[in-house]
């Protein structure tokens, strides 16, 4: 191709993606696209030790095997474990849904934006990723969750554990030019938590994901269920 | 010999600005039918089976396929074998085994769960995780690297013509771990597996009815193309259900056996 072609045709590419970005930030009501795969690293994580009521600081222990026999049988795992694996996290953004789906086992995570309320108690399913709904404050994607139930790993980073009383609010903000996105987490439960515990979590954004989407997992797999369960010297 | 009123730059400048002209203009009217953003898909999709209660009978309840004698024998085979008894599968999940069944997904009750995104659209079933259908640009290339390992859902990739998303999949498994019939099978009888190809059709015909056509082809299976339509309805405002069996619960257990067991029909 003679090389006086090539600058018009690069511009008109430029723009018709433009116009393709355009439409969409149209779709999406003109906020920012959060959509992405999203992986945490070493320096991800800034989690400060939650303060506890003394029922829920006796039951460590307790928690921590609970969370390791849902992995042992291939449990849904759900909020907030999904949020905090190294695995990358993606995440799809509709004007009317948001999704997060994990590669490690767990439902998908669907954040409702059509105006919706969350149900009325009794009439709520209660999940392990809980019932969410989601709005816009400004640049700020903030996400609002109840409806848990105590399935799956419940544990929290910090401390305390998620339970049917517990409410997560989120709030989602991109930076550095979109390559960054930080996730503040803030729960509340009154038989978990003295005061509410927040904790940020800075997800860095990277390319595509290809082949294995979800991550197999055999709950009859009798060696990997002694490395989870049993300690090293009684394997 | 070439002659010009202008002397060669200008002409080329000339030449330059004339074809970004023509090709801005070009961008422009694209812009004007492909700029609007497409149909939103997303939501939750209850497919409209005729509501026998026979899953069977709606499975087949498509055009039917020109398949190949061998698959009509295969199938022959399957039949009796469920007759005399063999409709559990005891075939072992491995971490090996391919996850999930686009066929059988596409077809089922649970609803199925969209989120149409810019580069990806997700569809479940209920809060399943299923598929992912790459608008990003990809190809299947990624089907052919030996660190592929192909789930039940395939490999799929779609892009918009006008208001129909076009999604084509290929990378089906050659086997799954199913010891009734160990080899997906599609509507009508067909085969979904590595030689497979499914095309289909997304199409929003209103705000609470979606269609989707699929069209599937494998010379080792059917003589020509066999493609059908399904209706879905949109579920308003709908939850997903969160499937929490455990397989250590025996109750679970049990289900499963009984699950698979054929009412009578009438």
């Amino acid at each position: 191709m003679a090389r006086w072609y090539r600058p018009p045709i690069i511009a008109a590419v430029v723009l018709l993606a433009g116009f393709s970005k355009l439409a969409w930030a149209q779709n999406t009501n003109s906020h920012p696209d959060l959509s992405g795969y999203w992986a945490l690293r070493y320096d991800s994580f800034s989690v400060p030790r939650a303060l506890l009521t003394p029922e829920a600081a006796s039951a460590a222990t307790a928690q921590a095997k609970h969370d390791i026999e849902a992995i042992r049988w291939c449990n849904n795992l759900g909020v907030p474990f999904i949020l905090g694996d190294r695995t990358p996290l993606d995440i799809r953004q509709s004007p009317t849904v948001t999704a997060m789906v994990a590669m490690a086992q767990s439902s998908s995570r669907y954040i409702f934006t059509d105006g919706r309320a969350h149900p009325a108690k009794e009439d709520l399913d209660p999940t392990t990723n809980g019932h969410s709904t989601g709005r816009w404050d400004g640049d700020t994607f903030v996400v609002d969750t109840v409806g848990f139930n105590d399935h799956g790993a419940t544990r929290i980073p910090g401390g305390g554990v998620r339970t049917p009383d517990s409410h997560l609010v989120e709030r989602y903000r991109l930076f550095d030019g979109g390559a960054r996105l930080s996730a503040v987490f803030t729960w509340d439960d009154a038989k978990v938590f003295q005061k509410p515990h927040t904790y940020e979590f800075r997800y860095y954004k990277t390319g595509p994901i290809s082949g294995t989407r979800i991550l197999a997992c055999d709950p009859g797999d009798q060696d990997r269920a002694k490395f989870l369960l049993a300690p090293l010297g009684e394997r | 010999m070439h002659r010009s009123i202008f002397p060669p730059v200008a002409y080329g400048a000339i030449r330059f600005a004339a074809m970004a002209a023509i090709t801005l203009a070009f961008a422009f009217a694209q812009s004007a039918t492909s700029g609007s953003p497409p149909p939103d898909f997303s939501g939750m999709w209850l497919v409209q089976d005729p509501g026998s209660g026979s899953f069977e009978e709606w499975f087949d309840n498509v055009p039917k396929p020109q398949l190949l004698p061998e698959i009509v024998k295969d199938n022959q085979a399957l039949k009796a074998s469920a007759n005399a008894g063999n409709v559990v599968n005891v075939a072992r999940r491995t971490a090996a085994c391919p996850v999930g069944n686009l066929p059988l997904m596409m077809a089922s009750s649970p609803a199925l769960n969209i989120v149409a995104a810019r580069d990806e659209v997700l569809v479940g079933a209920e809060s399943n995780r299923a598929r992912f259908i790459y608008t990003d640009g990809r190809d299947h290339g990624e089907t052919k690297s030996p660190d592929y390992h192909p789930s039940g859902f395939g490999h799929s990739i779609g892009h918009w013509e006008g208001n129909t998303l076009v999604v084509d999949t290929v990378g089906f498994p050659a086997r799954v771990c199913d010891s009734r019939h160990p080899v997906m099978v599609t509507p009508g009888g067909g085969r979904a597996k590595d030689t497979t190809h499914l095309i289909e059709q997304f199409r929003l015909v209103s705000h609470d009815e979606m269609t989707i056509t699929s069209t599937w082809e494998d010379s080792t299976v059917w003589l020509a193309p066999h493609t059908y339509t399904y209706k879905f309805k949109r579920v308003e405002q709908g939850t997903p259900f969160e499937n929490n069996e455990d397989a250590r619960d025996p109750g679970y257990q049990q289900r499963q056996l009984g699950s698979v067991a054929t009412p009578e029909q009438k």
